[in-house]
């Protein structure tokens, strides 16, 4: 940390700042800018281009998770995440969108100073036990993402058409209204389609296609 | 198989360091191709106390057959990524995820990339582990994925969210195109033109370049190169440039 670093502060809380901010002194970094809500954080990066962003996901206006999607490939260099709770699956999240250091504040307040240090020299910071939740969230992902192109490599292309019109919530009539085929046809595309995704019912079909990644809902 | 030695029952009970009676000794099949670093492999492995080497192989055709008759319910089978020919490391991992699903499959490259680590993840592996970390580590690794964790170690454990983008967009393109639009790419790849496409499924010309037209609109692409290169991407077609 030859050069100076210059941090934008991002949280809800006036006292959950001020402790940032005293931590970033410490460590010789200049907080050129705070922020309370995910609008003007994200306006205080795009500004002032800071080496480091803290960001406390629990922000006045939306999740933090909002600064670090509309900034884009705008993000500072250094991403480190402040959170009330952590699982595998926000903390793969925040280093998807380019987080390096993940603390739950029950925990990284303390010593958030020296976090700091790390992760600006390079290092991914996390609490406790949270890199293996985040890995186990990665797993799950790609057996999704397997998942969901196999069953979808083994659907036609009506079947298709009928379970996106089936998760838009129209009735087997009305679905046969709009692809122009009979009630009987439909039915028998979406007992098709039940015994493709491995269900019993339409919400569970609906429910199991949605979490294959098959339709958004 | 040169190694091959072990009797096929892999997972013994030993006792802990506080008495308790615990499962250890995970079962390991090491597929690799060149043979110095496989005997090195097999002979790390086994001095771990934890981990017995069950099998080893050169292909990935020696290794379906050498996991089709190791009785195992469980084995961790280590799946070097630069397995040459066809039926290459994801052809592997592919079919030993159908095959055997209940083996921890686990990815094992040289420097690897997050762009192989994904695909190697996509395709069906519960980890990867790098050739380049201390042994130490490596074993490790082995015996974390036998116990179900998935574990990534290596250069590319710096990068978790770059792989986890990788995933998403090997997912995306495909689980738009129909079969027949699939068909239709997959000839395509070899470079032939509409009218060459159309002779081969036995339809009009018209009716491929509609096809073609529609798949570019579902990647959101201009034309059959980039269509080509996202497909690659996805593992829907092979390009010899891909990873």
């Amino acid at each position: 940390m030859a050069d100076t670093v210059r941090a934008v502060v991002a949280a809800a809380h006036r006292t959950v700042r001020a402790v940032i901010e005293l931590a970033c002194h410490e460590v010789d970094v200049i907080v050129v800018d705070s922020a309370d809500t995910a609008a003007a954080a994200t306006d205080a990066c795009r500004s002032n281009t800071p080496e480091l962003l803290v960001l406390d996901l629990d922000l006045l206006d939306a999740d933090g998770f909002r600064v670090l999607i509309d900034l884009d490939d705008q993000r500072p260099d250094t991403v480190l995440v402040l959170a009330d709770r952590a699982d595998g699956d926000l903390v793969l999240r925040a280093l998807r969108l380019g987080a390096r250091g993940y603390v739950t504040k029950a925990e990284g307040l303390r010593d958030l100073a020296a976090t700091i240090r790390r992760v600006l020299s390079g290092e991914r910071v996390m609490s406790p036990g949270l890199e293996k939740d985040a890995m186990g969230a990665l797993g799950r992902m790609a057996r999704r993402a397997r998942e969901g192109a196999d069953v979808e490599a083994g659907l036609t292309a009506r079947e298709r058409q009928v379970l996106t019109l089936l998760s838009g919530g129209l009735t087997i009539g009305q679905i046969a209204t709009r692809l122009a085929i009979s009630p009987r046809t439909v039915e028998t595309h979406v007992a098709k389609l039940y015994r493709k995704l491995g269900v019993r019912g339409r919400v569970q079909a609906i429910s199991r296609a949605a979490t294959l990644g098959l339709v958004d809902l | 198989m040169g190694e091959a030695a072990r009797p096929p029952s892999t997972v013994t009970q030993t006792t802990d360091a506080n008495g308790r009676m615990t499962t250890v000794r995970h079962g390991v099949v090491v597929v690799e191709p060149f043979a110095v670093v496989r005997a090195g492999l097999v002979r790390t492995i086994d001095a771990s106390p934890a981990l017995e080497v069950a099998a080893s192989a050169a292909s990935a055709e020696e290794a379906i057959g050498v996991v089709d008759r190791l009785r195992d319910d469980r084995l961790v089978i280590l799946v070097a990524m630069g397995l040459p020919g066809e039926q290459d490391a994801y052809w592997l991992i592919r079919t030993l995820r159908k095959r055997f699903p209940g083996h921890v499959i686990l990815g094992m490259g040289a420097n690897a990339d997050p762009n192989t680590v994904s695909r190697a993840l996509f395709t069906g592996a519960d980890g990867f582990v790098d050739k380049n970390v201390e042994v130490d580590e490596f074993l490790a690794a082995i015996v974390d994925s036998g116990e179900d964790h998935v574990v990534i170690a290596g250069p590319a454990a710096d990068s978790v969210g770059t792989i986890a983008e990788g995933i998403e967009r090997r997912r995306a393109p495909t689980f738009r195109l129909t079969p027949r639009e699939r068909e239709v790419l997959l000839i395509a790849s070899e470079g032939l033109t509409a009218r060459e496409i159309a002779e081969r499924l036995g339809v009009r010309e018209r009716t491929v370049t509609t096809h073609l037209a529609r798949i570019y609109g579902k990647l959101g692409v201009g034309n059959r190169l980039a269509a080509l290169r996202l497909a690659s991407r996805s593992g829907l077609v092979s390009m010899r440039q891909d990873d």
